[in-house]
């Protein structure tokens, strides 16, 4: 009898062995490695530990490099997932056309200042565009008076704060900047650095970190700066500049404006999902939202990494778009057509 | 014939710095080429730098593809590194020579190994930690009592961290030297009736001068090369030389870890290739320096022997 047992037991230790190695066999672990945008980065700090947690054996590296990096790195295949704020420019399209862009959340931007005695500025992109060529150097000029009835403005020379280092920011703050006022568009245009003109009293600052310094310390400054710095933002006392939209209404970032902004773009977003929204058209929409992008080559280095790679791209998508790791860094979710059109993209990687 | 295999790995050793040397030379002079070939001398000559248009079609200029737009001048970034790495100099060597004559003849001998190592400690933080130090103290200093428009970022705020990093390498090898001086020389000057005064600046100082040199030649490579620390203070000056203290400056090193990323997405290349061709530049820029302060340090070896 005993013996029996003793037999048994061994039996039942030998299959559960077994089991857990097939269990193991099953998701034998594929490391990946994501690089590239700071914005992103504490996004996926957020992701990672929730998505090992519900898959286990799930292996990836996350790193902050730039967006840049990301592209170039993820162009070079030595990382899995390059992370950037910038979709890929038409002649990269044609170069490598192996190389998507994905959208994964939905970000935004502020235009912050640094007024004492004054929280509640309206500014438009020809404004904006005047302060950063040195058109507009005052802050009580005509022009922002203008938009600003009501309000007592200092007699102040303006500082406005751009970022040194290459960044998304700067991609997306220069092309609200080209889609609104046409002589910027046809001058400096857009891209992740932008040769500034050179303003008398205007500063660069290093990192959305820098920026928020700068401003802080500078008074009668000005800085635009990705929302997912609102907390800092606001710890420094900055103010948050109500934007004008192609509809011609002034409004603040908010989940409601950054929507209205993603839902105005979303059955427009080309197959490709390479868009700028960008001085979106909805009467509510803040003018200033992006696509968070996940930079992939098709081509991955095995079967078995483009599968890890799709399996991650999509719970992103899906329950890591929900609101509970989006709040943190204050991301939008994408809207539905564009899940749609992520995961249509996201099937190509072999 | 015993020596035969150690001389060898010696021999192989020591050429292996001068082969790594010329290894990196090569590669930034191949790398660039096109860069070269396409910017000429007005690379050096041109105030406005521009990475062109990376979202339209790129152009073909002389042959070869650039974005739209491309035009790369480093002028302002040469002033840049020039000026502040000077200035830096200019606070740094009294304050370096303050504190190493303090430490070699004022402080008694017993506290003097303490006090040397904190000023040798200070050479070892990282240059992130002097820019944190920059851009929370330093800049709203500035800016509050000395910058005219209110701005504490720029060429003062840069200099005076870069001071702070070099001073203790300068002050540390002049210590050295310091203490290195025969006692017989000390001594006699002091028999002869002389200050302490005129003991280090006629008996001492004299002896010290080429390791003096050697130190600011040490320091001004630091200073030269420095990236992360003035990127955080200097306000990043573009297309615009500074005209005052208070100007926005950027430096070649810091100017080049600034663009970087976004060079990376252009699809010709063209922009890490000027880049990489800003890198040669300040290579040679630093090799300049060096080989001045060699002529000076041995000219000053020459008087001295003459004296």
């Amino acid at each position: 009898m005993m013996n029996l047992l003793r037999a048994g037991a061994a039996a039942l230790a030998i299959t559960a062995a077994v089991g857990a190695v097939q269990a193991k066999a099953d998701t034998t672990s594929v490391p990946l490695v994501e690089t590239g945008s700071s914005l992103l980065y504490p996004l996926f700090n957020l992701w990672v530990p929730a998505y090992t947690a519900s898959h286990p054996g799930a292996d990836i590296t996350t790193t902050s490099t730039g967006s840049g990096a990301g592209i170039a790195q993820s162009l070079k295949g030595l990382v899995n997932i390059g992370a950037s704020d910038a979709y890929l420019s038409d002649s990269m399209v044609k170069a490598h056309s192996n190389m998507l862009s994905i959208p994964l959340a939905i970000a935004s931007q502020a235009i912050n200042y640094n007024l004492p005695g004054i929280t509640n500025l309206k500014l438009s992109g020809p404004i904006l565009a005047g302060i950063y060529t040195g058109k507009i150097t005052k802050w009580n000029d005509p022009a922002i008076a203008a938009a600003n009835p009501g309000v007592t403005l200092p007699d102040h020379v303006i500082i406005p704060i751009h970022r040194l280092d290459g960044s998304g920011d700067t991609f997306i703050f220069t092309q609200y900047l080209s889609d609104s006022d046409a002589s910027w568009g046809s001058t400096v245009k857009f891209g992740t650095s932008v040769s500034w003109p050179a303003v008398a009293g205007g500063l660069g600052a290093n990192g959305n970190p820098g920026m928020v310094a700068a401003a802080k310390a500078n008074p009668y400054s000005i800085a635009y700066i990705g929302v997912s710095f609102a907390d800092q933002v606001a710890q420094a006392g900055l103010g948050q500049a109500e934007l004008l939209n192609k509809a011609g209404n002034y409004v603040l970032p908010t989940e409601a404006t950054i929507s209205a902004a993603a839902d105005s773009f979303a059955n427009s977003t080309p197959a490709d999902e390479r868009v700028s929204m960008i001085f979106a058209p909805g009467a509510q929409a803040y003018p200033i939202v992006n696509y968070e992008y996940a930079i992939i080559n098709t081509h991955q280095a095995s079967g078995a990494v483009a599968k890890a790679v799709r399996e991650f791209l999509t719970w992103a998508i899906t329950e890591g778009n929900s609101m509970s790791f989006l709040k943190k860094v204050h991301f939008m979710p994408l809207p539905p057509a564009v899940v749609e059109l992520s995961k249509a993209q996201i099937a190509k990687i072999k | 014939m015993k020596l035969r295999p150690f001389r060898l790995a010696v021999l192989g050793l020591s050429l292996l710095i001068p082969a790594a040397l010329c290894a990196v030379v090569l590669f930034l002079v191949i790398y660039s080429g096109q860069a070269i070939f396409f910017n000429g001398l007005h690379f050096l000559t041109q105030i406005s730098w521009n990475l062109g248009d990376m979202y339209s079609d790129p152009v073909t200029v002389r042959g070869v593809q650039v974005p739209s737009g491309a035009n790369y001048g480093i002028l302002v970034f040469i002033v840049g590194t020039l000026a502040s790495s000077a200035i830096a100099i200019l606070i740094a060597v009294p304050l370096a020579m303050g504190a190493a004559i303090f430490l070699a003849e004022v402080v008694s001998p017993k506290i003097r190994p303490i006090l040397s190592m904190l000023v040798e400690l200070i050479a070892v933080v990282p240059s992130v930690v002097f820019g944190l130090w920059g851009i929370a103290v330093l800049v709203p200093l500035i800016g509050h009592y000395l910058a005219p428009n209110g701005s504490g970022y720029g060429l003062l705020a840069a200099s005076i961290v870069l001071a702070l990093m070099i001073t203790p390498i300068i002050a540390s090898t002049l210590l050295d030297a310091l203490l290195q001086v025969p006692r017989e020389n000390r001594e006699s000057a002091f028999a002869l009736g002389a200050t302490h005064f005129e003991v280090v600046t006629k008996a001492m100082m004299p002896m010290v001068r080429t390791t003096l040199i050697g130190g600011i030649v040490l320091a001004l490579g630091r200073a030269l090369g420095e990236t992360m620390a003035v990127l955080m203070v200097s306000g990043g000056g573009l297309n615009i030389l500074p005209t005052s203290l208070f100007s926005p400056i950027s430096t070649i090193a810091s100017f080049v870890a600034g663009q970087l990323d976004s060079a990376q997405t252009d699809s010709t290349n063209m922009s890490v290739r000027a880049l990489s061709e800003i890198a040669l530049v300040l290579f040679f820029i630093t090799l300049g320096v060096n080989a001045c302060a060699k002529l000076l340090s041995t000219g000053a070896l020459r008087v001295r022997k003459r004296a």
